[in-house]
């Protein structure tokens, strides 16, 4: 199941196909942290959007689209990208390592945890380019 | 720039250089200039480790001024492994402090009668009986000499054990354990009877337009405290790098014979950060701080390893305690011996073991057998003493190789021992090894992180595919041209500041206006300049090639079943260079482009 990004549709298509993607499962078996995106405005994007998923051990176990960031104040990573480059890596167009090392993905957490993590991060990134039909 | 003191240890004589204008403009400083200053002086007869042999501690217009990690300053001369072209830079607080005292560079020739120390203060030399240091460690001999000296913040560069003794990968060493690893200046160094330099001052370091350079220094280093990989630098310093570079089977194991390694989670930056780790060293004025602090449960803080340490002391010889590997990697410091030579060299022993053709014999009846520490740390001793099979070992890979019929094992190029980047798994370091002009160098294109994903569209560096071929031939020779203005500037590596930013720092520093293609074309000015050096002491295309074992696909890991197309790599490269493929000289009308009109004479006569 893939959807239009970003929507409602998208994420909890993502967060279906985490929970029975097999290889996501078994790369990202030990990944323990929540993830909390903030999506600058550009483009097409006239406000604002967040969106939060919660990864345990390979599996999603809440996603809530459009979350106030109140109500996750310390989550283990805070993911900020501007529109642009967002929709570049769900497309498969921006490696999400050059994203990262060119700060066109600001990372906030701890960089000990995610390096020991790379696999289960660029996998997560595989789903969720899977899950993408097409950018808004 | 401030002038240079040339100084004669066999004479005692010293003189003022003063840095021509048109070649600070054109080289920089740093290592550019250090090789237009030097050109004429390395000849193919020169003898790296003679009396004549310059060996020259010079800065760039950047060192000490705060910018974004330009604490730093670099070391020329002649390799006495490679008899190539020799540059080794290092951080600290030494370069600057060389500036507070009044000079940005100290050339140094001649011969002492006898050890000694120099002590460089404003407009003063002093020379100084050394001999109670002689035989002390790098870390006993900062402490002597500064407390001889007597000023607080003096700085101390000194040479370690293997220096004195002549192993040709000794380092140079400053700032507690901040390393000038590479090439084998340190051993230039004690060929010289020279144990250490200190300076001081009191001068400030000047730019030209403060003002400007004051709100731009601001701006950098406040991006760069905010940049992911600078976060991760501080925060698992470069060995944090390790989990990634074995995951994509760019971290060898078992001298470079085995794609991937079991135990990295036990001795990466990450475990390092999760257990020893109690504080961290930065360099002059830089916000990252990638030096570590360790306690390995005495109590005593001592320096954490960096990225080549712990590959070269862990997977590398199948070593996965990381205390072992702290204590190995300090042990290599207090002797003032590279770790990436060392470790790779007793690589080579430990694979020859394997192969029959050490023998326990020949090694004394240490047992070599993959990841027996103890047997590291014994040959380590007998490595900077030269006793035993370490007088072998301590001439390098190289030669340690072609003295049991195996030149062929050895994983270095011509004669510096290749680092813990795989070109197997990030393929542009094919060409960085094969090209470098100071042998198998990650520092003069630091191109695995450009494999890895980082890019800058700016200057043209784009990404191709980790293992893609002679594609990304122009996009090496860009990245090496971008480091060496870095390596003139000088700037580390790791300072992942806009070039834009880097271009409005150097014209704030120096009174330039330059624009980006200036800043890169004096980077290829520099690399071409350094090419010709080797070209007259017998460099040729033959040289650029890597060794057998990196042109072996690992049978496991993440790049199982590569290996890079070094001969179409090398022909695009020439290509995108300018360069006869033929004899591997830069062509006459390149280096014409360049303003190496005289250069040009000397490689291609006046026709």
């Amino acid at each position: 199941m893939s959807a239009i990004f970003p929507s409602e549709e998208w994420l909890k298509g993502l967060e279906t196909k985490l929970n029975s993607d097999e290889k996501y499962s078994e790369i990202a078996k030990n990944w323990e942290g929540d993830l909390f995106f903030a999506i600058e405005p550009e483009g097409n994007l006239k406000e604002g959007l967040t969106f939060y998923l919660d990864l345990w051990h390979g599996k999603c176990r809440k996603a809530e689209y459009k979350p106030d960031a109140s109500i996750y104040p310390k989550p283990a990573f805070l993911l900020t990208s501007s529109y642009n480059n967002i929709t570049a890596v769900l497309t498969g167009k921006l490696n999400p390592m050059t994203a990262m090392m060119t700060m066109k993905l600001k990372v906030q957490g701890s960089m000990g945890y995610m390096m020991r993590n790379v696999p289960t991060v660029l996998d997560f990134v595989r789903v969720a380019n899977e899950a993408t039909e097409e950018i808004m | 720039m401030q002038p240079i003191l040339k100084i004669n240890l066999t004479t005692g004589t010293t003189e003022e250089f003063v840095i021509p204008k048109e070649w600070e403009h054109d080289f920089l400083g740093g290592a550019s200039l250090a090789a237009r200053i030097l050109y004429p002086y390395l000849t193919q007869e020169l003898d790296p480790l003679s009396p004549e042999s310059p060996l020259l501690f010079i800065n760039g217009p950047l060192s000490g001024t705060s910018g974004p990690t330009t604490g730093r300053f670099v070391i020329c001369g002649k390799g006495p492994a490679t008899n190539l072209w020799a540059e080794s830079g290092i951080g600290g607080f030494w370069g600057p402090e060389l500036r507070k005292a009044g000079y940005d560079g100290l050339w140094i020739t001649g011969k002492a009668e006898a050890p000694i120390y120099l002590s460089v203060e404003e407009g003063r030399l002093e020379i100084r009986n050394a001999a109670h240091v002689w035989g002390k460690d790098i870390y006993q001999t900062q402490e002597i000499v500064k407390e001889e000296i007597g000023v607080k913040g003096a700085r101390v560069a000194v040479i370690g054990e293997a220096g004195e003794r002549g192993v040709l990968y000794s380092s140079i060493c400053c700032d507690h354990g901040r390393m000038a690893g590479r090439t084998g200046l340190g051993a230039v160094m004690g060929s010289k009877n020279l144990k250490a330099i200190a300076v001081y001052g009191k001068k400030k370091i000047a730019v030209v337009n403060l003002e400007r350079y004051s709100a731009l220094r601001s701006e950098s280093n406040r991006m760069l405290k905010q940049d992911n990989e600078a976060k991760i630098i501080h925060e698992l310093g470069t060995a944090g790098a390790a989990n990634y570079a074995e995951y994509l089977g760019a971290m060898p194991a078992k001298y470079y014979r085995q794609g991937s390694f079991e135990g990295v989670d036990n001795i990466s930056g990450s475990k390092m950060a999760e257990t020893v780790l109690v504080g961290f060293s930065a360099c002059q004025g830089c916000v990252i701080a990638c030096g570590r602090v360790v306690n390995l449960g005495d109590g005593k803080k001592r320096k954490g390893p960096e990225y080549e340490t712990i590959v070269g002391f862990g997977p590398n010889l199948l070593i996965d305690d990381l205390v072992e590997v702290v204590r190995l990697g300090e042990l290599c410091d207090k002797y003032g011996m590279d770790t990436i030579s060392t470790a790779n060299t007793i690589g080579l022993a430990f694979h020859l073991y394997e192969m029959g053709k050490v023998t326990k014999q020949d090694t004394g009846g240490i047992e070599l057998v993959w990841g027996n520490f103890m047997a590291v740390r014994q040959l380590i001793h007998l490595i900077a003493r030269r006793e035993g099979i370490g007088e072998l070992l301590s001439r390098g890979s190289r030669q340690f190789g072609a003295a049991f019929d195996a030149e062929d094992e050895a994983v270095q190029v011509n004669g510096l021992e290749v680092a813990y980047h795989d070109p197997r798994g990030v393929s542009g370091m094919a060409l960085s090894y094969a090209t470098s002009p100071r042998g198998a160098c990650h520092n003069q294109s630091d191109y695995f992180f450009v494999d890895w994903g980082h890019t800058n569209e700016k200057i043209g560096i784009v990404y191709y595919e980790r293992q893609a071929q002679a594609e990304k031939a122009a996009n090496v020779a860009l990245h090496q041209d971008w480091r060496t203005f870095f390596n003139s500037a000088i700037m580390c590596i790791f300072a992942n500041v806009d070039p834009q930013m880097q271009v409005d720092l150097v014209n704030a520093a120096c009174g330039l206006e330059w624009t980006l293609e200036d800043m890169m074309r004096s980077g290829e000015r520099g690399w071409n300049l350094k090419r010709a050096i080797n070209n007259r002491m017998g460099l040729t295309r033959a040289n650029d090639k890597l060794p057998k074992t990196l042109l072996e696909p690992y049978k496991e890991g993440g790049s199982a079943g590569y290996v890079p197309d070094l001969e179409n790599m090398l022909s695009a490269y020439y290509e995108a260079r300018g360069w006869d493929k033929g004899t591997g000289k830069p062509l006459k009308e390149k280096l014409v482009e360049l303003g190496l009109e005289d250069v040009a004479k000397d490689l291609w006569g006046k026709g």
